[in-house]
């Protein structure tokens, strides 16, 4: 091979590779600046919480509603997470202690409720949905308009770890509002 | 719980509500506890003495305060201002990028996210009810956590004002209908912390409210009239004259 062929096979073989990389990251950065990053390489995955609390053991196997944890969903803002308290309902010492799970794991993630003299002790869950600052939004009026949890944040009662699978930005949220003739005025998200 | 009647559509709600204040100047003592009531409830800056030198203080409502006769027979006046939410507002057509606009409820909204800070609004109000942000607004440690969580922190580089608390209306407002909502069940923060009154709120569109009946006040005026904004703002003052 001489230079001259080399010159014709490389700078096209060049060209075309920075397209190629140009063309993915845009890719990347348009999807998810317009909507929510592609799923793929784990990107959509929801946060590795510091207990693995499984919603399917909860509400598809013990049949809990979603109320009975989160339970401002229907009258206030924020959906609001349990305080350990309340799990300590159920998993207090000599009660449901994660015996009777399949996983062997649960008794160890349980045990995680507790600090070490035995006093039950917050969790510090990772948000998984959230609106920026600008935006008010409010479970209430959905609710009571009958739009269902799935609706918005996908079939949580059968997730092992909870993802946001609809992206809720502004168009999201517009389009809906729009097509059930629920107000569309800046004023109503943004102050 | 009573039954839930399904809340009104947007287009029903277009025509329920007009929101609207009338101040009585009569009964104002200029205590400034309605400039403290909104600075806390709408997370306003806090401003230190060198703000007002500049005459960059951040108050949504402030009181103006001029004297009436000569001394020793001189009177202190006062006149809380505010964004009078023009229906002919200078500011709104000014925006290039729609952040200020005239809503259906009668307010002058501002979109603090929408905004890009040219100013142009603040330049052009009469009330000098605008202020920018030139600097990230700091709270000191322990004022932190009063901040309200329903209203939003403006950042640096955006106008701000006076929303007439829409985040109280929204709240007493939502999934209800209108004639559910009695006059004078929420107020915003100012008119709440008035101790003599002065200041009423309500719905101009019920002819039965306190703020409509007071349209028809013989003390009424609109603050700078003769500009043709249109203030959906009234107030009320007997004419001073010397000595009365
Ligand atoms: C036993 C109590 C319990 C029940 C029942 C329950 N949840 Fe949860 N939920 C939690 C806890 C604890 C978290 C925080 C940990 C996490 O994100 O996995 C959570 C998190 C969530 C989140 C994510 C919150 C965020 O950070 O954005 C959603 C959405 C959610 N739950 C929806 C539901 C729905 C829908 C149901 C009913 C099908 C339900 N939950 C039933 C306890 C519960
Ligand atoms: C209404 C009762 C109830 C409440 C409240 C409750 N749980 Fe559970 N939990 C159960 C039941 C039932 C099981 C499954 C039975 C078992 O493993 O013994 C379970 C299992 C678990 C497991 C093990 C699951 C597995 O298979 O790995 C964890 C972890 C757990 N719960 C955490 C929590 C946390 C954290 C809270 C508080 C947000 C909570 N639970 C609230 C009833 C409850
Ligand atoms: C219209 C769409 C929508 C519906 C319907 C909806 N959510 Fe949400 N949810 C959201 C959004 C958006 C957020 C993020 C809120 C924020 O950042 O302030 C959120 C946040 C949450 C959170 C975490 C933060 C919080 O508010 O405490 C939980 C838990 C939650 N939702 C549970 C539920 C449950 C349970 C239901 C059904 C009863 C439900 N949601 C119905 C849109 C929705
Ligand atoms: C699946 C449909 C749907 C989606 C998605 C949705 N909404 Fe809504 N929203 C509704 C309905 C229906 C109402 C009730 C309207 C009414 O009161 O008549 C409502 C009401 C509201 C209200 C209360 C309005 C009032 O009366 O003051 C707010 C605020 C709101 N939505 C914000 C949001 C935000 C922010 C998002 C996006 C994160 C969103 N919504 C996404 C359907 C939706
Ligand atoms: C139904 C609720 C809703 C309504 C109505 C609404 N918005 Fe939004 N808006 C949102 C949400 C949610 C976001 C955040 C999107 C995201 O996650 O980045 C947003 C984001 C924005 C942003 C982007 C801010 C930024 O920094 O990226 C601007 C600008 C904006 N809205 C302006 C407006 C204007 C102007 C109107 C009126 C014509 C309006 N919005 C009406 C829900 C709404």
């Amino acid at each position: 091979m001489n230079n001259n062929t080399l010159i014709k096979v490389m700078v096209p073989a060049i060209g075309l590779s920075v397209a190629l990389v140009v063309a993915v990251v845009g890719y990347f950065v348009l999807q998810s600046w317009w909507s929510s990053p592609p799923a793929v390489l784990g990107f959509g995955d929801g946060p590795t919480q510091p207990i693995a609390f499984p919603h399917t053991t909860h509400v598809t196997d013990a049949g809990i509603d979603c109320q009975f944890c989160h339970r401002k969903v229907t009258t206030d803002e924020a959906a609001t997470i349990p305080a350990v308290a309340q799990c300590l309902f159920c998993h207090d010492f000599g009660k449901i202690d994660g015996t009777k799970s399949t996983s062997d794991t649960a008794a160890a993630e349980l045990a995680k409720l507790f600090d070490d003299s035995g006093e039950p002790q917050p969790v510090n869950w990772i948000r998984v949905h959230r609106v920026p600052d600008h935006v008010q939004f409010v479970h209430a009026p959905h609710i009571q308009n009958g739009v269902s949890c799935t609706t918005c944040h996908g079939d949580v009662a059968s997730m092992q770890v909870v993802e946001q699978v609809r992206n809720l930005k502004m168009r999201d949220c517009v389009d809906c509002h729009r097509d059930n003739n629920a107000p569309t005025d800046c004023a109503t998200c943004h102050y | 719980m009573a039954t839930q009647t399904k809340p009104q559509s947007a287009t029903d709600r277009s025509t329920a509500f007009k929101w609207s204040m009338v101040i009585d100047l009569d009964r104002c003592t200029g205590c400034e506890a309605c400039v403290v009531a909104c600075q806390s409830e709408n997370n306003v800056p806090i401003n230190e003495e060198s703000a007002f030198i500049e005459g960059r203080a951040f108050e949504w409502i402030r009181l103006e305060r001029y004297w009436e006769g000569e001394w020793p027979d001189i009177k202190a006046r006062f006149i809380p201002v505010l964004c009078q939410h023009c229906e002919n507002a200078p500011c709104e057509p000014v925006c290039p990028v729609y952040a200020t606009y005239h809503n259906n409820e009668g307010l002058n909204v501002q979109v603090y996210n929408r905004c890009v800070g040219t100013r142009y609004c603040g330049a052009n109000c009469p009330y000098h009810a605008r202020q920018f942000n030139f600097w990230e607004p700091v709270w000191p440690e322990d004022l932190r956590h009063q901040l309200n969580p329903d209203v939003t922190v403006r950042t640096r580089g955006v106008m701000e004002k006076c929303s007439m608390c829409i985040q109280r209306i929204r709240r007493a407002t939502r999934s209800k209908t209108p004639s559910d909502i009695p006059d004078g069940a929420f107020n915003p923060a100012c008119v709440q912390a008035c101790p003599t009154s002065a200041m009423t709120f309500g719905n101009l569109n019920n002819p039965e409210s306190k703020v409509s009946k007071l349209q028809n006040d013989e003390r009424r005026y609109h603050m700078f009239e003769h500009l043709g904004t249109a203030p959906t703002t009234l107030y009320l003052k007997q004419v001073d004259t010397h000595g009365a």
